[in-house]
């Protein structure tokens, strides 16, 4: 019996999606079986990142309306033989989904896979609430900014309210510069904040977007300190305790030159 | 040192009716200090007026509390005919102390003992209670804590706080760490002041109101506030 973690965070953009198909990825890299719930109703999202767009065919909503089976909606990612993605559906109504079909997909799933990851929607209200309603864990994604970490926050209460208790926090797209010059919240601050246990900081990186772009997760590129980021993640969640990396950039001659001269390192 | 809050302003009259959702239904909270003309001029406004509309519906459950005023029959009557013709509402609670104002607070046991709230008040939560309170946790921006009595924060204070929300003037606000976003005691309401800029942000103190008006100082002055009350 696997179990189900939800990847939430009140605000949009912050990274949930991202961060659900690097951890989900890089899971399945450690070896454990992992699928992916995207439940998105409108705005699937997360089947692009994934580079699976082209093979859905059957999606969630239409096993929780019984129309095909579970084993037909799941897609089974060629590249990574234990990963597996359940897409949301792209036309229907954001209510063609409760929260009760959603625990029944979920409790299936747990049955044939190690791990299943919720991928949530933005917002507090029905999508939020289907989502959260089969999951046994939660982790809630902020960014060091003011507006994220108040949703943040009221993610955390509603998160209690719904017995998902101490979830786990992940901030994303730091910039080590810009939390250096005091212009950016650090981590001690929000965590202060949150009151919640840390599982992962993930330095602001492009190589998230490019892949994502790709329709590849960034965790296969080695060079990536995001992907590195996502990969520390997955150990902890596996239990190992895993230092958090240092956001210190090693600056040469020729990058202090180049900010001298204006231009971004 | 007294540091005394510049920006302070008085929160308007309280409405002659205020209408609160509890579990069970409606509550009808009907001002002790308005006329009974008043009032009933406002519940026919709110009943069968414009808003009717809102009332309108399946059977609800209706309690009414109209304080510590004491009504002639005569003037009961003409208050209870204005419930009494909306047809889906199911009188259930008529008097100066009903259950139902009783239940929209969470309640401490003894006279003494206060509510203590475990946790975190966080963004979009709201702890109310009757007689003081203690929070173990931070009260975050977005959260809030109203008490009839005070309110002392074992924590950081960075939301809004409420004490004496029932009128009581000698209701103070304390908290380890102090950086309110709002504050209000009783009727007046202050926003911390700015010192070079920055919000207000200091260790162990408390906010009450003196004459001047809403002050801050540190907690071990409390006591002697106390004694001199």
């Amino acid at each position: 019996m696997g179990s189900s973690i939800v990847i939430t965070s009140g605000k949009g953009g912050v990274g949930k999606t991202t961060s659900t198909a690097n951890i989900g990825t890089a899971l399945a890299l450690l070896g454990k079986s992992v699928c992916l719930v995207d439940t998105d109703i409108g705005l699937r999202n997360l089947d692009v990142i994934m580079g699976l767009e082209n093979r859905v065919i059957y999606d969630i909503v239409d096993v929780s309306n019984g129309e095909c089976r579970l084993e037909q909606a799941l897609i089974r990612d060629k590249r990574f033989e234990n990963l597996a993605l359940l897409p949301a559906s792209q036309t229907k109504d954001k209510t063609a989904l409760t929260a009760d079909a959603v625990k029944r997909i979920v409790g299936e799933l747990k049955q044939q896979f190690d791990y299943v990851f919720i991928d949530c929607p933005a917002g507090i209200e029905h999508g939020f609430k289907v989502a959260v309603a089969g999951a046994d864990r939660a982790i809630v994604v902020t960014t060091p900014e003011v507006a994220a970490v108040r949703d943040a926050d009221r993610v955390i209460g509603l998160l209690e309210a719904e017995r998902l208790h101490s979830p786990k926090l992940i901030i994303n797209r730091i910039r080590p510069r810009m939390v250096k010059q005091g212009d950016m919240l650090d981590i001690d601050e929000v965590v202060q904040i949150l009151a919640i246990d840390l599982i992962g900081i993930v330095p602001d990186d492009e190589v998230i977007i490019s892949q994502a772009n790709k329709g590849e997760p960034a965790v296969v590129r080695p060079d990536s300190r995001a992907a590195m980021a996502y990969r520390d993640i997955a150990r902890r969640i596996l239990g190992e305790s895993v230092p958090l990396m240092s956001l210190e950039e090693k600056t040469g001659f020729w990058q202090r030159m180049r900010r001298l001269m204006g231009g971004r390192a | 040192m007294t540091t005394p809050l510049k920006e302070q302003w008085k929160a308007g009259p309280k409405p002659p009716v205020s209408v609160k959702g509890t579990r069970d239904g409606l509550l009808f909270l009907l001002n002790e200090e308005c006329s009974v003309d008043e009032i009933e001029a406002r519940l026919r406004e709110l009943l069968h007026g414009e808003s009717a509309g809102w009332f309108d519906g399946p059977e609800v459950h209706v309690a009414v509390d109209y304080g510590s005023r004491q009504l002639t029959p005569h003037e009961q009557r003409r208050l209870l005919s204005v419930f009494l013709e909306k047809e889906n509402f199911v009188l259930r609670e008529w008097g100066s102390r009903t259950q139902a104002r009783h239940s929209l607070y969470s309640h401490r046991e003894g006279a003494a003992s206060p509510i203590i709230h475990w946790g975190t008040v966080r963004n979009g939560q709201h702890v109310a209670a009757e007689g003081d309170v203690v929070i173990i946790g931070d009260v975050n921006p977005g959260g809030e804590v109203t008490a009839t009595g005070d309110i002392f924060v074992f924590g950081r204070l960075a939301g809004m706080a409420h004490a004496g929300s029932e009128g009581n003037r000698r209701a103070v606000i304390a908290a380890a760490e102090f950086m309110p976003m709002l504050l209000r005691i009783a009727d007046t309401y202050a926003r911390p002041p700015e010192i070079d800029g920055r919000p207000l942000y200091t260790w162990m103190e408390f906010a009450y109101l003196s004459e001047e008006g809403m002050a801050v100082d540190k907690i071990q002055f409390l006591p002697n506030l106390r004694r001199q009350g």
